[in-house]
């Protein structure tokens, strides 16, 4: 072939590469990752990432990663956290650093991380908790940046997670059942901020 | 005859990129460092990464009191970052990024206009002194000197120029179809700065390391400095703004010798020699240096001036002042 027909080939190839982009906007599901706090909806979030790595570069904690091509081409270099590795500890500062509000800025402030943040939601195991099989544990909830509010225990230390819960991931880290009984379902699909 | 002090602004101008590359490495150890400091564990640091945090400390301790939030200062990119509180972010993100929205965000737009106002008035400056990329490509393209000089026939094609504008066109319409900043994936800057990000801080490269070195290879075997010439979308955006540049090279056809070293130096394979420059010149001074007798300085002026004629210290200017003599010393007419 051509070297001039080759470059030609391979133009034709990126831009036939680009085109399914669109349909794979939406994230697998075999991959649990959260954005960080902040995040617009995953198409919106999409659109608005320039993919400068600033909001992990200010993460004090390391939790913010950046995919490479698991989660498609679309998410490539976009920033995610799996909590069960390294989890959010609500300190906005990501939020700060985005140049282009895909992360909105959100005050380190209890009210407004529980209006603005949805990272996900926790849910428990209860099959796998250990307080729930009746030997007392309560770490989820020790961990919990937000307690009783995000997540309240009852009898044994059992936790239930409540409404206001930003889905951090703190006690998903902080589990000690391997595998964990508590996990972070993400949030990405939702419609509203 | 005195040197005009300009030949020298080419070795600032290396001054420059090698700054702006050093900072994109030490930028992630900082990261480190920050973290090392937020998590209060040093005695639980292995030794290299203790190594880490004592010369990062020795470094920054004059500046910062509290290095977890005051380092903050100064991160990011050329692709997007913050220097010194101010944030800066490349011109081609906001235009890839408004694509990809289908909407102007405005902080984000702010954060560009200083690089657009800069481009405007001094031109495609970012692509000669500012980019990482930059550094790497005019390092590996003297690579691709020695190599030719040893025989081997590399980076001789010539393609058209105009290719990089279609490039710009095509990624912009490429992000509004599919929502996705697609620009980010295939610009070297950008690129350069984050793997050297992951590399450091993160541990491995990234994807895109794999089409630099792609860029590379089509820089040695295809055409030299291909991908700024030819393909990036961020030097024909550059290009675009700086069309109307108020500082630019020129020629003193009075003081050229018609040597075409200009033509051969420039990175760009822009026409000195023929005064041609227009608005891919990058202002990097690289002929200015080379020029044996001075004859190419900058000027204030909207517009290149057009060709001259032969420079009038070379052969051709005098073969045709001799001729010209010759003929009205022949020509009857006028000795009459």
């Amino acid at each position: 072939m051509q070297r001039r027909n080759f470059l030609y080939t391979l133009i034709a190839g990126a831009v036939g590469a680009a085109a399914p982009l669109h349909a794979r906007a939406t994230p697998r599901v075999s991959v649990r990752f959260l954005r960080p706090p902040g995040a617009l909806p995953e198409d919106d979030y999409l659109s608005r990432c320039i993919r400068c790595g600033k909001c992990g570069e200010v993460c004090p904690n390391r939790a913010i990663k950046f995919f490479r091509f698991e989660n498609g081409l679309a998410s490539l270099d976009t920033p995610y956290i799996v909590p069960r590795e390294q989890a959010c500890i609500l300190c906005m500062k990501c939020g700060e650093a985005c140049p282009t509000g895909a992360l909105q800025p959100i005050e380190r402030e209890a009210e407004a991380i529980m209006q603005n943040v949805r990272m996900g939601r926790a849910r428990v195991d209860r099959t796998i908790c250990l307080s729930w099989q009746g030997k007392t544990c309560g770490v989820c909830y020790r961990a919990c940046p937000l307690q009783d509010v995000a997540i309240r225990v009852g009898r044994l230390e059992q936790p239930h997670v409540l409404d206001a819960c930003v889905g951090c991931g703190l006690c998903e880290r902080s589990c000690i059942q391997i595998p964990q009984a508590i996990r972070i379902i993400p949030d990405h699909q939702r419609k509203v901020v | 005859m005195r040197r005009t002090w300009q030949r020298h602004i080419n070795k600032l101008r290396w001054v420059s990129l090698s700054i702006v590359f050093l900072m994109l490495i030490l930028l992630p150890f900082l990261h480190l460092y920050q973290t090392y400091e937020a998590a209060h564990a040093y005695d639980l640091l292995a030794p290299d990464e203790k190594a880490i945090y004592d010369a990062m400390e020795r470094l920054t301790a004059p500046f910062v009191s509290d290095p977890v939030t005051d380092l903050n200062a100064l991160k990011g990119t050329t692709w997007s970052g913050t220097l010194f509180g101010l944030k800066l972010s490349d011109p081609l993100a906001v235009v890839g990024q408004s694509a990809a929205g289908l909407t102007i965000y405005w902080p984000f737009l702010l954060t560009a206009l200083i690089p657009i106002a800069v481009t405007l008035v001094l031109g495609r400056v970012y692509c000669g002194w500012i980019c990482p990329a930059t550094l790497i490509y005019e390092l590996h393209d003297n690579l691709a000197a020695w190599l030719r000089k040893a025989g081997l026939p590399v980076s001789r094609r010539k393609l058209d120029r105009r290719l990089k504008y279609l490039v710009l066109a095509a990624g912009t319409i490429i992000a509004a179809i599919s929502g996705t900043m697609v620009f980010a994936a295939v610009y070297p800057p950008a690129i350069i700065g984050r793997e050297i990000y992951y590399a450091i801080a993160v541990g491995g490269f990234g994807a895109g390391i794999v089409f630099f070195i792609l860029t590379l290879a089509f820089d040695l075997m295809v055409t030299r400095r291909g991908f700024c010439r030819y393909v990036c979308p961020g030097g024909a955006l550059y290009s675009l703004l700086g069309r109307f540049r108020l500082l630019r090279i020129q020629r003193k056809v009075g003081q050229c010798n018609d040597c075409a070293k200009c033509n051969v130096v420039c990175q760009f394979g822009l026409d000195p020699l023929r005064d041609g420059f227009g608005q891919e010149c990058n202002n990097c001074t690289a002929c200015i240096a080379v020029c044996p007798t001075d004859a190419l300085t900058f000027r204030v002026a909207f517009k290149d001036q057009p060709f001259q004629g032969p420079g009038h210290l070379g052969h051709e200017y005098r073969r045709r002042q001799e001729n010209r003599q010759a003929d009205a010393h022949s020509d009857p007419g006028e000795a009459a």
